[in-house]
């Protein structure tokens, strides 16, 4: 079943920039979604039509087959968002506020809250730290306090913009492992990232994007020879023919 | 980002963290007005009572006293201000300008009040969660409908939250401009313009960032708010808030 459809869709910037142009994509539910392209591409831009931050110039996007634009807070509850930058999206003054800051936004009564907010934090392995400063966190742990700010919304999509970015070696580990995670957990997926090497051995479904529209749509295995061509480096593994192996391994 | 301002709420379980935050606003109010006036005497009190209170909060005081440093700054030159335009028995005589005892007393007694205030809003910043300082700005607003106070709230709680934020942008600002040595340019007014111009920008982009993600989050102005409730602690330490502003304003 499809959760995610779009249908010709482009949008252009107040300053005339065409950030995306005619793209047409379906997303299954319960896969693994890698959308790749170099720096400008229209990753962020795409991925932000999905819960209706930037809403479309022409065509759709529909979740679960109902249009973004006539609900956004229901298309912010079902496609939660991780940012590349978790300093900026962190607003508590606790671990525990920040990932309460969402069920509180959608009215829910306290106990309701509680309880959210203490499944996320297991979830993401960051129960015993409910009571911390959001900002002494190390890197990987705000990444995964802003996995949890998400998920106590009870996604079914979460997207992840640029998420290896600025992480060490094991901060990249412990988020892959979150990811394919909540991945086994039944959510839909989708990363955007130019180091497709980090986590393409997971992926079902590969997008390619290139100023502003796709230009690749596919299997991983099939479609990974040929990503040099549009500004993203082909992971190691792949170059000599051998089989691309996982971060985790 | 290891470093914060020292006006940032602190977890704990102290008799502060406890109490309801209306009534915590209020004693802030009340300390604070009945110490403008208070004489050495009462000074002395409320600063025996404030470092009882701080003890019980565990404050890291020397962490504090580091990042308000610059404020001890701000008191010297308070000080300096006082001690040599307040006129009276002259102690030290350079030029024409003179040091007075009167100065001096009356510098310190000033120096001193603003400490007690800072130190106030110290404790209360640092016992009460933002959401909760929104909370009670809320339901003080209640009475007044021409103000929109869950919107003046939520700028309020925003402003707290993203203070550290702010000046640790600053911070990292100057950092980069000293590795390129801006110390050799002498003139203040181009070092000025060379910080404020991308440190103004870093703000709104980081401003804008954090708007997004509050979108994402589904946020808006109704919502649900920390539930303000007090108990009989909360009416014993008013009243004896009281019994120490009535004695502040007696001695």
């Amino acid at each position: 079943m499809n959760i995610i459809e779009i249908e010709n869709l482009s949008h252009r910037f107040p300053d005339g920039t065409l950030g995306i142009d005619s793209i047409n994509l379906t997303i299954q539910e319960g896969t693994l979604v890698v959308i790749s392209g170099q720096n400008g591409s229209g990753k962020t831009t795409l991925l932000r039509h999905l819960n209706g931050l930037l809403l479309p110039d022409r065509g759709t996007v529909r979740l679960s087959g109902v249009s973004v634009s006539k609900d956004l807070v229901k298309a912010r509850q079902i496609v939660g968002m991780v940012f590349q930058d978790s300093d900026s999206q962190i607003v508590g003054e606790t671990v525990y506020d920040d990932v309460a800051f969402g069920p509180e936004n959608l009215c829910l009564d306290r106990s309701e809250i509680k309880r959210r907010v203490y499944d996320a934090l297991k979830a993401v392995g960051l129960k015993g730290l409910a009571e911390q400063r959001p900002h002494l966190l190390s890197g990987g742990e705000k990444r995964r306090l802003a996995i949890a700010g998400v998920l106590s919304m009870k996604p079914k999509v979460i997207v992840f913009d640029e998420p290896f970015s600025n992480l060490d070696y094991p901060g990249i580990r412990q988020l892959l492992e979150q990811v394919l995670s909540l991945h086994e957990a039944g959510h839909t997926i989708i990363v955007a990232t130019h180091e497709l090497e980090k986590v393409i051995a997971h992926a079902n479904h590969l997008v390619i994007m290139k100023d502003g529209t796709v230009v690749r749509d596919g299997m991983p295995d099939e479609m990974v020879k040929g990503v040099e061509a549009f500004g993203v480096r082909e992971p190691y593994n792949s170059r000599p023919g051998m089989e691309i192996r996982s971060w985790l391994n | 980002m290891a470093e914060l301002t020292a006006f940032s709420f602190r977890t704990g379980a102290s008799f502060l963290h406890k109490l309801d935050v209306r009534f915590k606003l209020g004693f802030l109010v009340l300390i604070s007005l009945a110490g403008l006036k208070a004489a050495p005497l009462a000074l002395c009190v409320i600063t025996f009572v404030l470092i009882a209170v701080i003890i019980d909060t565990r404050l890291p005081i020397k962490v504090i006293l580091k990042e308000l440093r610059y404020f001890l700054i701000l008191l010297l030159l308070v000080f300096i201000a006082r001690i040599l335009t307040t006129p009276g028995s002259t102690l030290i005589q350079i030029m024409a300008v003179s040091v007075t005892r009167e100065g001096i007393y009356d510098g310190s007694l000033v120096c001193w009040r603003l400490v007690i205030i800072i130190t106030l809003g110290l404790l209360f910043v640092s016992t009460t969660r933002t959401s909760e300082i929104k909370a009670a700005v809320e339901w003080l607003l209640i009475p007044f409908p021409f103000f929109q106070g869950k919107r003046v709230a939520t700028m309020m709680s925003l402003v707290m939250r993203f203070m550290p934020l702010i000046l640790d942008q600053a911070k990292e600002t100057a950092d980069a401009q000293r590795a390129r040595c801006v110390e050799n340019r002498k003139n203040p007014l181009y070092r000025l313009r060379k910080f404020a111009i991308p440190m103004i920008r870093r703000i709104f982009e980081s401003a804008d960032k954090l708007a997004v993600a509050m979108e994402a989050r589904c946020y808006s102005e109704n919502r649900t708010d920390p539930w303000l409730s007090s108990g009989l602690k909360d009416w014993v330490a008013l009243f004896v808030v009281i019994c120490l502003c009535a004695m502040i304003i007696l001695i």
